[in-house]
């Protein structure tokens, strides 16, 4: 295939939209609309607030059938909901003689992962948020939110790097506007730090795709990943597109809290309101991954010989960094921020095992990072959902330490079960089966690709998330210093930690959701 | 009999594994309204069950000379790694698997009139149970995903059991009655963390070694890959799982020098944390080395023999000249326990049959023996809140004769007097380390001597308990002063009839072991054929 395809290929073919493939997107982008409209009817109406919250409920909810409606349609051939090939393709431009057409988004089992992970982890934080303090404001939260998640739904689809950049912002910047909520200095601190990476990052991206683009010639991810793969590639092109790669690779880190990118991920998490760091960790982190594996494992797994030992030396630091300040922290809010960094190193830990540059290896490590994603989100929003419910009783409300934790079994026996749970999910230890399967799967790669010194790392690692995650376990169990009062779980809450905690325990007696997820075919 | 047992089938093996498992999580469900005593008669009920069931089964799976598992149950549970929920009990699981049900149930049976130092009995006991369910999976599984997550489920609650019901409270030591021990919940906390954290690096390490097993052989049924040898690994692939395997397993054994996370947790852990550990963590480590490395990975395992017999003998003689000189008796009988397990090592480093019977030999009797010796020295500590040896062993047969005698036999028993079961163990391991040229080289016969002059460092060290406890000053006379009377002993009774009781068990079957090894040879020797049929020596 010619690396030449002509640029204006793009704007000029016809171009066949498929409603049901965009349906999740454009499901939140109506519901977007229906609150600006309500807003606009009402604007401070008190009686409307419940309004705000079933419209958004309602959208997010109507996007996951969506996403489960289109998994089942791709179950029909193949043997697991998400194990089929491509689903739909949608915004194509026609091929030339034997090329074939390209499609700008794609429904693939890898979509349809991440759309699932990110729309669940929306549905718990709006949960959370909606009694919280960052939700004072309904319709800003709600349209924030919602806007990330469609930003974060797309991103999953997109197989166009102009798609891929604009969808990538839509589901970031929204953020930074979620974390000012608080609406105090610590909140607007954690903003300006978000706002400033995010921004700096958005250059580094913007310039590693031009690159890409000038080498390639394509926007198209599979016209890249043909045009990289061919052998006849000049190699000053060549070292124009690994770099290109390396500086997009450097713009998307920060989203996943990586190591030399994580700077900003402690005092965010703290200055913005726990629903939002939830967010931060779960679904923005999803759209970090979503971003990641479209750009190298779709479009550019034959440069995997370049970028796949940066992606390892970038895990290596994170998982260590992450974990050897977790050790230290006292506040539980900074120990989860140092945690999901810390996290974030295994999501990315098997991308680490590409260098073969083979699609087969690109493919399990992509299933390996989206399995573990899978688990590690699962987990989190279930601890997130403890820690909002003991800020709301907590005298020192979102900064508590985890002295906060003392006792905590005997006062709320339900809520310690379910945080100490998530919390050996997080360790990989039993009964956290799903954390100990997810860990399986993320070294797997490694393994197989004899990439030692990076699975040694890894197991170092899991020792170090031990000895803090079974620290806080702990305090859950010893005996109280004073008995504060016990707590009133509202509703929504109630629901959010029952759906964590039902998924957490699914998927410990069910591993094969977060170890199966191996696409046939990486599109 | 058999009939019935056959159409139970494998579910037998999930009533085992789940029984307990089942118990603990009603038990932590139920809330602080059960009381202490109701709480231990639970679990001594629950674990007479699993006891009963044990038998059951190991009833079933007879006889064992056959290969393969006589009871087995085997359902797809993760597809994508290929590994199945495949339970089976065969003559390699059997004697451990009684030993478990036998000695939790004495643990917990012990618990009914014994109150821990510190704690509430509902949650030790859910955490026994814990224990015991992981460590049941453990000798039953028979894949190798499915070992490694059992062999993971003992850890959390065994921490649990160190870190919250651990006694903390040391009394000076006779003689230097002005510098108090470091104590506390830190204390408690740092073996407690000390112990998980060792075992959670090594359980990684080994989870390395067995996800690469899995990937080159495309399999994870454990009779499939003992059938195979090793077939479809070259000896690199194969050293580095084996180095892998066995450095994660000889951190649990432990291995000198991995052995260093022992004795503060040993010393700290309750009597019932310390009996579990020592009788059944302990021998999961080396069931493993027998189970998942060398009929596995034998070429590998045969290239890091040297090493690992060399060790194993390194840890024999430190673990004794460590006994000569400690003063603490908990810690002497945990250094005691690190020699036991260096003759282990040494037998399965010989990969010769009569190493690896003895090794086998040597984990039951070990967990026997050691089981008894912490019975004995966690009473004499609960009554004075100090194991210090000169201050609570000296004169004992005068003071509290049965104790006194417990503590004899079970001294005369660790030494591996013949007549008793430490012996044949260490005689098995020694003769195979003779034998094993084939793994060891030219290093075995010199192994095999230095092993054996441990036997006399055990024979010293345990005499000089003896000694102490026989002729010793019986101390009438000086009553503790200064700080050591705040721990003014709670009960200076001798061993109550409850005590005696539950030690009884492990008496009997020391004596019957020692007097009839081949009831338990006969049981291992089968299955060892098989499991060195791969290594072709």
């Amino acid at each position: 295939m010619s690396a030449q395809t002509p640029l204006h290929a793009g704007i000029t073919g016809v171009q066949a939209v498929d409603p049901l493939a965009l349906a999740p997107a454009i499901a939140t982008l109506v519901t977007i609309v229906v609150l600006v409209l309500v807003d606009a009817v009402a604007p401070a109406a008190a009686r409307l607030r419940r309004v705000h919250d079933v419209v958004a409920l309602t959208g997010l909810g109507v996007a996951g059938v969506f996403v489960a409606v289109l998994g089942v349609t791709a179950s029909g051939r193949d043997l697991g909901p998400f194990a089929g090939a491509a689903v739909r393709s949608t915004v194509c431009v026609p091929g030339g003689g034997f090329v074939l057409p390209s499609c700008s988004f794609v429904v693939s089992p890898l979509t349809l992962t991440l759309q699932a992970v990110v729309v669940v982890g929306a549905i718990v934080c709006l949960l959370l948020a909606l009694d919280g303090p960052g939700a004072r404001d309904r319709s800003v939260h709600h349209l924030l939110l919602l806007a990330t998640v469609t930003g974060a739904l797309v991103l999953a689809g997109s197989r166009d790097l102009a798609i891929l950049v604009v969808a990538f912002e839509t589901a970031s910047l929204p953020v930074i506007g979620l974390v000012a909520l608080r609406r105090d200095a610590q909140g607007a601190q954690g903003a300006v730090t978000l706002l400033l990476t995010a921004v700096a990052s958005l250059g580094l991206l913007l310039v590693g795709v031009a690159m890409l683009l000038l080498a390639t010639g394509s926007l198209h991810l599979d016209r890249i990943a043909a045009a990289v793969g061919d052998p006849t590639l000049p190699d000053s092109v060549r070292v124009v597109a690994v770099a290109g790669t390396l500086l997009a690779v450097a713009g998307i880190a920060f989203k996943l809290s990586v190591v030399p990118f994580h700077l900003w991920t402690p005092d965010t998490y703290a200055g913005a309101p726990l629903p939002v760091a939830a967010f931060l960790s779960v679904v923005s982190k999803a759209a970090g991954l979503a971003a990641v594996v479209v750009l190298l494992g779709v479009g550019l797994p034959a440069l995997g010989d370049a970028w796949s030992p940066a992606v390892a030396v970038l895990a290596a630091l994170t998982l260590t960094v992450g974990n050897l300040v977790a050790l230290r922290q006292t506040v539980a809010v900074r120990l989860l921020a140092w945690s999901t960094v810390a996290q974030a190193g295994w999501v990315v830990l098997p991308l680490g095992a590409v260098a073969s540059g083979t699609p087969g290896d690109a493919r399990q490590a992509v299933a390996a990072s989206v399995g573990y994603l899978v688990a590690y989100g699962v987990a989190s929003l279930l601890a997130f959902s403890v820690v909002v419910l003991l800020a709301r009783h907590h005298p020192a409300g979102e900064d508590h330490t985890l002295e906060a934790y003392r006792g905590l079994a005997r006062r709320e026996p339900v809520a310690a079960g379910a945080l100490g749970f998530a919390l050996l999910c997080l360790a990989g230890l039993p009964p956290g089966l799903v954390g100990l399967v997810a860990k399986v799967v993320a070294v797997r790669p490694l393994v197989d690709a004899g990439v030692w010194w990076l699975a040694v790392v890894a197991a170092a690692n899991v020792a170090l998330g031990v000895a803090y995650y079974l620290r806080w376990t702990a305090l859950l169990v010893v005996r109280p210093t004073a008995t504060p009062p016990t707590w009133r779980v509202r509703p929504a809450e109630g629901i959010a930690l029952g759906m964590s905690l039902a998924l957490c325990v699914a998927f410990s007696v069910l591993p094969q959701v977060v170890a199966g997820l191996v696409p046939t075919a990486l599109r | 009999m058999s009939t019935f047992l056959d159409s139970l089938g494998g579910w037998l093996l999930v009533v085992l594994v789940g029984a307990p498992l089942l118990a603990a999580a009603v038990l932590l469900a139920v809330g602080d309204r059960v009381r202490d005593r109701a709480a231990a008669e639970t679990g001594t009920a629950v674990a007479a069950g699993t006891l009963l069931v044990a038998a059951l089964a190991a009833v079933g799976a007879a006889p064992y000379d056959r290969p393969g598992t006589g009871l087995s149950v085997d359902v797809a549970w993760i597809p994508a790694l290929g590994v199945r929920f495949h339970l089976g009990l065969d003559g390699l699981g059997a004697p451990l698997v009684l030993l478990t049900a036998l000695l939790t149930l004495l643990v917990c049976w012990h618990l009914v009139r014994v109150r821990p130092v510190a704690g509430r009995v509902r949650g030790l006991v859910a955490c026994i149970l814990t224990v015991e369910s992981g460590a049941l999976a453990t000798f039953t599984a028979q894949d190798l995903l499915l070992f490694f997550v059992a062999f993971e489920v003992v850890l959390v609650p065994m921490w649990f059991v160190v870190a919250l019901w651990g006694d903390d409270t040391q009394a000076p030591r006779v003689g230097e009655p002005s510098t108090p021990l470091p104590g506390g919940e830190n204390a408690r906390r740092d073996a407690a963390n000390r112990f998980v954290l060792y075992t959670a690096l090594g359980s990684a390490v080994m989870l390395l070694g067995l996800v690469l097993v899995a990937l080159r052989t495309g399999t994870t049924d454990l009779a499939a890959l003992a059938y195979a040898g090793g077939a479809g690994m070259s000896t690199t692939t194969q050293t580095i799982a084996a180095t892998l395997i066995v450095l994660g397993l000889a951190v649990k054994a432990p291995m000198f020098p991995l052995h260093t996370w022992l004795p503060p947790a040993h010393t700290i852990a309750p009597t019932a944390g310390s009996e579990l550990l020592a009788g059944v963590l302990l021998t999961m480590g080396t069931y493993g080395l027998v189970r998942v490395a060398v009929p596995v990975v034998p070429d590998g395992v045969r290239a890091i023999a040297p090493f690992l017999g060399a060790l194993g003998v390194a840890g024999i003689l430190w673990g004794g000249l460590a006994c000569l000189v400690e003063r603490d008796l908990k810690r002497l009988v945990a250094f005691s326990s690190v020699a036991h397990m260096g003759f282990v090592l040494l037998g399965v480093a010989s990969m010769t049959p009569q190493g690896l019977q003895g090794a086998l030999f040597a984990n039951v009797a070990h967990g026997l023996i050691t089981g008894l010796l912490f019975l004995v020295v966690g009473g004499l500590k609960d009554r004075r809140h100090t194991a210090d040896l000169e201050g609570l062993g000296s004169g004992l047969r005068d003071r509290l004769p049965r104790l006194g005698w417990l503590l004899a036999f079970g001294a005369v028993a660790g030494l591996g007097l013949p007549g008793l079961a430490g012996f044949w163990g260490e005689l098995l391991a020694i003769v195979g380390a003779w034998n094993g040229e084939g793994a060891l080289g030219p290093l075995a016969r010199p192994l095999a001597v230095l092993a054996a002059f441990g036997t006399a460092l055990a024979a010293a060290y345990l005499l000089r308990v003896l000694f102490l406890v026989w002729h010793g000053p019986n101390g009438r006379s000086a009553a503790p002063a200064g700080p050591a009377a705040l721990f003014a002993p709670v009960t200076v009774g001798d061993a109550t009839t409850h005590e005696v009781a539950v030690a009884a068990p492990l008496v009997v079957a020391t004596v019957v072991l020692g007097l009839l090894p081949w009831l338990l040879l006969d049981v291992t020797a089968p299955i060892v054929r098989v499991l060195l049929a791969g290594v072709g020596s």
